[in-house]
């Protein structure tokens, strides 16, 4: 036995037994009474000690249960300890969907809410580790909360308390669920914690307890023995209307136009009227009802298809500013009501040509839709420097017409001629008369050009690494193939267009009109301003070190710092809006988070759900508590029977 | 009328007036005075009082002729004799405890004492009877010897208000000092709540005598009787200060009560045994009761 505090317990004891001698020793304080005369009193005082032998023994009787008392609480205090070989009893993973379909309030308050309670009702109801049994093996159980990733909340133990804190301290999010990776930690923390007993790890396997909706899309790829999960139900209806896609782009022949694409679905099992509204910068332009039709049941000849209706704008908008389109309406599940899209300023490019003097180039750029075409001697590009000119951003495309850079600034490049050195092209040798054999005609870059007839007298010949996607050519080498590396994409055409027939063909000009335009867009980086649940927001080109503050949807600001190169990534997108990036220097960027996932706005709940192989059931019944301790009543009962003695004694005393 | 008016109010404070008035047809008993005694044999002591007819006596044979009445013979044609004052001369000796246990209770055990005392004292004065009335506590306090007539009642009075119910009690002493001073026969009467430590046997054996009625009034307060005590207590004795640490139970107070009975029982045998007569009155009763109803009925007072 150990003792954990024997110092209290030695010092209590000092204190105490004294005093408790001291009370019995001192003569108790008597109230003093006049009496005519004590003659008659002592002989009746006499009387009832001659005829009741046992008042001195009770006196001393209890004193010693008063001893023994004081005697017990005493060495309670010197925290004794018994050092005892205790294993666990059965092991619980409690599984927690957090996705989106969780924030449903078809179920007060929400359903991620009635999880929790339901979690926390299994938590009370298992075998809590009891003071005075000595073997006896308590429940462990471990949470993990899982949404499109799987974060364990709590790993195994048996302390209640603990549990139910940290299953309270779930937030909610809006992201899609899948379930794998959750599982796949589940039984990762299950195995390491057994107890070696000989002949290896502890025999039962940890049981998964499921709260969700059913809503997840991988449930393929789980794999689990037919007992191994038990799925408990939330949620009732599955009435949703929710918009599941949305794009916005700027026409690039007139970028003062924007065109907004929007597609709204309805879950129910009626058709619905809504009010869809799209806003600018929180300036509401148009409101538009439409009728959704009903969603169509999974039957055995079709799968589940919900009701859907398309909405277009054309608008005019000549700023910046994020777009947001929202259906009017309240539905269950709120975080797919609205879709964000951030818009770009419009911007015409301006491209740099790097050229000694090609007046066909020159003229077909121009023909493009461009803001500035700047023309620069190769002597003049190399002079450059590569650091400032990165910074600067000045232009959007470099063209360089048969000129082999001494560096390579980071920026988007159409290339004429013999490729750069560093970005793992070769060209050993030149070819002679070639003649393109094939190209990729769906591509953007090659869309309407038309490249039968293309004839190089000489060209030269490109050795491509793997990622290159070649995109038109010749019988012996790739002709025009677009590449991306660290320091910008680059869409290569090996061989000088003075070389060749292409300037008599309409083809070049429609082939620099989609090359412009391709790299153009790379260069305005649209989308990847808007971005899925839980995907980090990355803002490159920051100064290393600086720290930027990203204000949340909520209005939470979060400081991030950026890495050494220049690089701030924030990961913690896990509802849906729009995140504002505040940096020193620069304006202030959004950046778009959308929920836009039709697993996810199908919040019906399923009653049971098929892995792989394997059906699991919903439970019937809800979670409640069913191992009620009894020892807080039975301390309750023996306090009222002191108490009822106490009284009993003191009635004993009066008349 | 400026002495008596404060004397009679100080025995008006003992004796209200119409209590008094029903006191004055009441006249003081000795049995032993009226059974057995040959008449004439008793000669008067007291030589040159004059003889005053009092009462007539049946005439047995063998009686002095000369005291037979001829006006009752010629009338009824029946023999009486004339009984003559001096036989009938009582003399009352009232012993009244005034000690420190007589000044508890509530009503206090001692003006209820000396409220009966005053109702006896003026029943005796009123048929001038001889009263010598004592006072005793550790010994006799204060005491009154021989009075005989109503101007004593104010002495009476004030001597009976004046003392207050003090000290300790010697019973034995008290007794011996009475007894020394009888003289004739009467009627002796104790006052007391009779809780005498050392005993009242002994002390009361002095005072039966062949001459003198012995008889004991006890008088307990209701608080004694059923005491109403509760928790551990140190009672203290009021007349020595004795203690006694008690932890009030309803066994201890049935023990008590029975002990209480034992007592009186035990007095009441001493008494009656020895022909006294025993009488216990409780102070929360009415004196008038006690006089008028009780004490006739035991023929004390008629």
């Amino acid at each position: 036995m150990e003792f954990l505090t024997p110092m209290i317990g030695l010092y209590a004891a000092a204190a105490a037994v004294p005093m408790l001698l001291l009370l019995y020793f001192l003569k108790l304080k008597r109230r003093e009474v006049l009496v005519s005369s004590t003659l008659l009193w002592k002989r009746a005082v006499q009387d009832l000690q001659v005829n009741a032998p046992f008042q001195k023994l009770r006196r001393n009787l209890l004193l010693l249960l008063q001893l023994l008392a004081l005697a017990a609480i005493l060495l309670a205090l010197t925290g004794p300890m018994l050092a005892l070989r205790r294993g666990p009893g059965q092991r619980y993973v409690l599984l927690i969907d957090r996705s989106a379909s969780m924030n449903a309030t078809d179920v007060k308050p929400t359903r991620l809410d009635v999880a929790k309670k339901q979690a926390k009702a299994f938590v009370e109801s298992m075998r809590g580790s009891s003071a005075l049994s000595w073997r006896d093996q308590s429940d462990h159980a471990m949470v993990i909360a899982f949404d499109r990733r799987a974060g364990v909340v709590c790993s195994f133990t048996s302390d209640k308390r603990q549990l139910m804190t940290r299953i309270d301290a779930i937030e909610p999010g809006d992201g899609g669920s899948r379930l794998v990776e959750a599982v796949t930690v589940a039984r990762a923390f299950a195995q390491s914690t057994g107890v070696e007993v000989a002949g290896g790890t502890s025999g039962k396997s940890a049981q998964l307890i499921l709260f969700s909706d059913g809503r997840i899309a991988d449930l393929d790829g789980v794999v689990v023995a037919a007992d191994e999960l038990v799925f408990h139900r939330i949620g009732d209806a599955g009435d949703n209307v929710g918009i599941t896609a949305m794009s916005a782009r700027r026409s690039y022949e007139r970028p003062e136009e924007v065109e907004v694409f929007a597609a709204i679905e309805n879950f129910g099992s009626e058709p619905v009227t809504r009010d869809v509204q799209l806003s600018i910068s929180g300036n509401v332009h148009a409101v538009r009802s439409v009728t959704v039709p009903a969603c169509e049941k999974e039957t055995e000849d079709r799968p589940f298809r919900p009701g859907q209706t398309a909405l277009n704008w054309s608008l005019s908008h000549g700023e910046a500013g994020v777009l947001q389109v929202r259906q009017l309406g309240a539905d269950a599940l709120a975080c797919d009501d609205a879709a964000w899209s951030v818009l770009d300023p419009p911007r015409r490019l301006s491209i740099l040509l790097v050229t000694q003097g090609n007046p066909v180039l020159e003229s077909a750029l121009k023909a493009c839709p461009i803001a500035t075409l700047d023309p620069c001697t190769p002597a003049g590009f190399d002079a450059l420097d590569p650091v400032a000119f990165a910074a600067r951003q000045q232009y959007d495309v470099v063209v360089l017409d048969n000129h082999v850079p001494a560096h390579l600034p980071p920026c988007r490049y159409l290339i004429f001629g013999s490729p750069p050195a560093g970005i793992d092209v070769n060209s050993p040798r030149g070819l002679e008369n070639q003649l393109v054999v094939d190209w990729r005609a769906q591509h953007p870059v090659l869309q309407y050009v038309n490249l039968t007839n293309l004839f190089a007298a000489r060209s030269y010949r490109l050795e491509l690494p793997r990622d290159a996607e070649v995109l038109a050519e010749f019988n012996e080498s790739p002709a025009v193939a677009l590449l991306h590396r660290r320091d910008g994409t680059f869409l290569l055409v090996g061989f000088d267009v003075l070389q060749s027939n292409w300037p008599f063909e309409p083809s070049f000009v429609l082939f620099c009109y989609n090359a412009l335009s391709y790299l153009g867009a790379q260069a305005g980086g649209q989308h990847q301003r808007e971005r899925a649940v839980g995907e980090p927001i990355t803002v490159e080109n920051v100064s290393g070190g600086a720290v930027v503050t990203v204000i949340c949807p909520s209005g939470a600001r979060v400081d991030v710092k950026a890495d050494p190169g220049g690089v701030v990534r924030f990961p913690g997108t896990h509802r849906v809006g729009v995140y504002a990036v505040e940096t020193a220097d620069q304006p202030r960027q959004f950046h778009a988070v959308n929920l836009l996932d039709s697993q996810e706005s199908r919040i019906e709940p399923r009653s049971q759900i098929e892995l792989s192989g394997v059906t699991i059931a919903a439970q019937e019944q809800e979670v409640q508590r069913a191992n009620v301790p009894l020892w807080p009543l039975l301390t309750l009962a023996a306090l009222m029977f002191v108490c009822i003695e106490w009284l009993a004694y003191n009635l004993k005393m009066r008349i | 009328m400026p002495t008596t008016r404060p004397t009679t109010r100080k025995l008006s404070e003992l004796l209200d007036p119409k209590f008094m008035a029903r006191l004055d047809s009441l006249d003081l008993l000795s049995r032993k005075i009226l059974q057995g005694k040959l008449q004439g044999e008793r000669r008067s002591k007291r030589r040159g009082r004059s003889v005053e007819f009092a009462d007539h006596r049946p005439y047995v044979v063998g009686d002095d002729l000369r005291f037979v009445d001829w006006n009752i013979y010629g009338r009824l044609e029946q023999l009486f004799l004339k009984l003559f004052l001096e036989e009938q001369d009582l003399t009352v000796h009232l012993l009244v405890d005034a000690s420190a246990s007589m000044g508890m209770g509530e009503p206090a055990k001692g003006f209820f004492a000396k409220r009966l005392a005053a109702a006896l004292g003026y029943v005796t004065l009123a048929n001038n009877n001889r009263l010598t009335i004592s006072l005793f506590g550790d010994g006799i306090r204060a005491q009154l010897p021989n009075m005989r007539g109503r101007n004593y009642l104010p002495q009476m009075a004030e001597m009976l208000l004046a003392t207050e119910c003090d000290g300790l009690s010697d019973f034995e002493k008290a007794c011996r000092d009475v007894e020394t001073g009888r003289i004739g026969s009467g009627v002796t009467i104790v006052i007391s709540d009779f809780f005498f430590k050392q005993g009242y046997e002994s002390a009361l054996r002095q005072l039966i005598g062949a001459r003198y009625d012995l008889y004991v009034i006890q008088i307990l307060s209701p608080q004694e009787i059923s005491p109403e005590l509760a928790g551990d207590l140190k009672l203290l004795d009021i007349e020595d200060a004795d203690a006694a640490e008690i932890t009030v139970s309803s066994a201890l107070i049935k023990y008590y009560k029975r002990n209480l009975a034992a007592y009186c029982d035990e007095l009441r045998n001493f008494c009656t045994n020895r022909g006294a007569v025993y009488v216990q009155a409780n102070s929360a009763d009415s004196v008038e009761t006690l006089v008028l109803n009780y004490l006739r009925r035991i023929q004390l007072l008629r």
